[in-house]
């Protein structure tokens, strides 16, 4: 029998790769939501990054908002020179629009699809999804749109991660946010804690749709060589509420078991 | 003695490779598009519709579309319809990628610029 981890596109993410029991399932669409600044795009570049550098995996970035230039200038922050990796062939950053993503996806040997066989690439990052909301403001017209996108992604062997933006900085998610999530085949939250009046950040994945996952929340940091995914939460309940408070066990112990102040000398 | 300062600057103004005046002559003939061969040098995968593009380079729609369609017909940009949508691209021809980045490099020295506005500028009158 195979080894199932040999089947996963993993992340580079190491705590990441655990909590997703090794990386994300072939051909899959996978949603990584957040709140500006929690680091989607940095997760996603972070996949193509070990793609390319790891997997010998080609990749694409589409991108419906920043330029090119940026990712260069985000990822060399990294350590990753996605510049030379695009002379190489082994990636390409493409900036377009949803209307003509959707539309060129839909006819014989498109230009985004060109894109993807001239350089045999396996991993896409589409940043962000939630771009499409300007196409269409009806809910059920853009669930079908997106999932129109997530299908053609899949026919062209592609392994997609797809971010989305939260505007709420803390807190859960609105209802009607929740609804592309049923699409995609894995959804990973980013959110911000507020822990003893400093803002740290946390990762959950929520589903993952044909295999196990991790079910704690995790820390994250996003250091100079990317993100490091830490150590679950401990005696805390409440997190991805954004102001997690400390369980009945670990509150009592802080109350009596923690190392007592000095009292004031007179 | 004023026209002949004129032909002189002329003069130092045509000191300019010949097919790099030919490019700004017949294809980057306006600041419009000398923006958009620009846009599309440094971003070669770029594929859209004019609105789009526009908003890339922060200029107006109604200016923008006219000069991509006149940058598709000189050969710098393909132009390409998609269920009723108009879009373009960088072209795939190579000796016209090459002379772009060409024109771009010689862009980067401040003498050739000048050269390059004073010609722009002169085509337009």
């Amino acid at each position: 029998m195979s080894d199932p981890y040999s089947l996963r596109l993993a992340t580079g993410i190491s705590g990441l790769d655990d909590m997703l029991r090794g990386g994300f399932l072939p051909r899959t669409a996978n949603l990584i939501e957040g709140a500006p600044g929690t680091g989607k795009t940095t997760l996603g570049m972070q996949f193509i990054h070990h793609g390319i550098t790891a997997q010998g995996e080609a990749g694409l970035i589409l991108t419906f908002e920043e330029f090119p230039d940026q990712y260069y200038r985000d990822a060399l922050g990294f350590g990753w020179d996605f510049q030379r990796y695009e002379k190489e062939n082994r990636l390409r950053v493409v900036m377009t629009s949803p209307e003509v993503t959707l539309n060129d996806f839909q006819r014989l040997g498109g230009i985004l699809e060109a894109h993807a066989s001239q350089i045999g690439a396996h991993r896409i990052l589409i940043d962000s999804i939630s771009h499409f909301e300007r196409i269409s403001s009806d809910p059920v017209m853009l669930r079908t749109l997106v999932y129109q996108f997530i299908n053609a992604l899949k026919r062209l062997g592609l392994t997609a991660v797809l971010t989305r933006e939260n505007p709420a900085l803390l807190g859960e998610t609105p209802e009607d946010e929740e609804d592309l999530a049923f699409i995609a085949d894995s959804y990973l939250m980013l959110r911000y804690v507020e822990i003893e009046s400093t803002l740290a950040k946390a990762v959950l994945v929520l589903k993952q749709r044909g295999s196990n996952h991790a079910r704690d929340i995790r820390q994250y940091q996003i250091g100079p060589m990317g993100i490091v995914v830490q150590e679950p939460f401990e005696g805390a309940q409440g997190v991805m509420s954004g102001s997690p408070v400390m369980s009945m066990r670990d509150a009592f112990q802080k109350a009596f078991f923690a190392p007592k102040r000095r009292p004031l000398e007179k | 003695m004023g026209s002949n300062r004129e032909e002189l600057s002329a003069q130092l103004m045509d000191d300019i490779d010949p097919e790099l005046l030919e490019f700004i002559q017949l294809r980057v003939n306006t600041f419009i598009k000398w923006d958009l061969v620009q846009f599309f040098h440094r971003n070669p995968h770029t594929t859209d519709l004019p609105n789009q593009i526009a908003q890339y380079i922060g200029r107006d729609p109604r200016i923008v579309g006219p000069e991509l369609k006149a940058l598709a017909t000189s050969g710098v940009l393909h132009e390409e319809e998609l269920q009723g949508m108009r879009i373009y691209t960088l072209t795939p021809d190579d000796d016209m990628r090459e002379r772009i980045a060409r024109f771009m490099q010689a862009c980067e020295d401040r003498q050739f610029r000048l050269k390059a506005i004073y010609h722009v500028i002169k085509g337009l009158h």
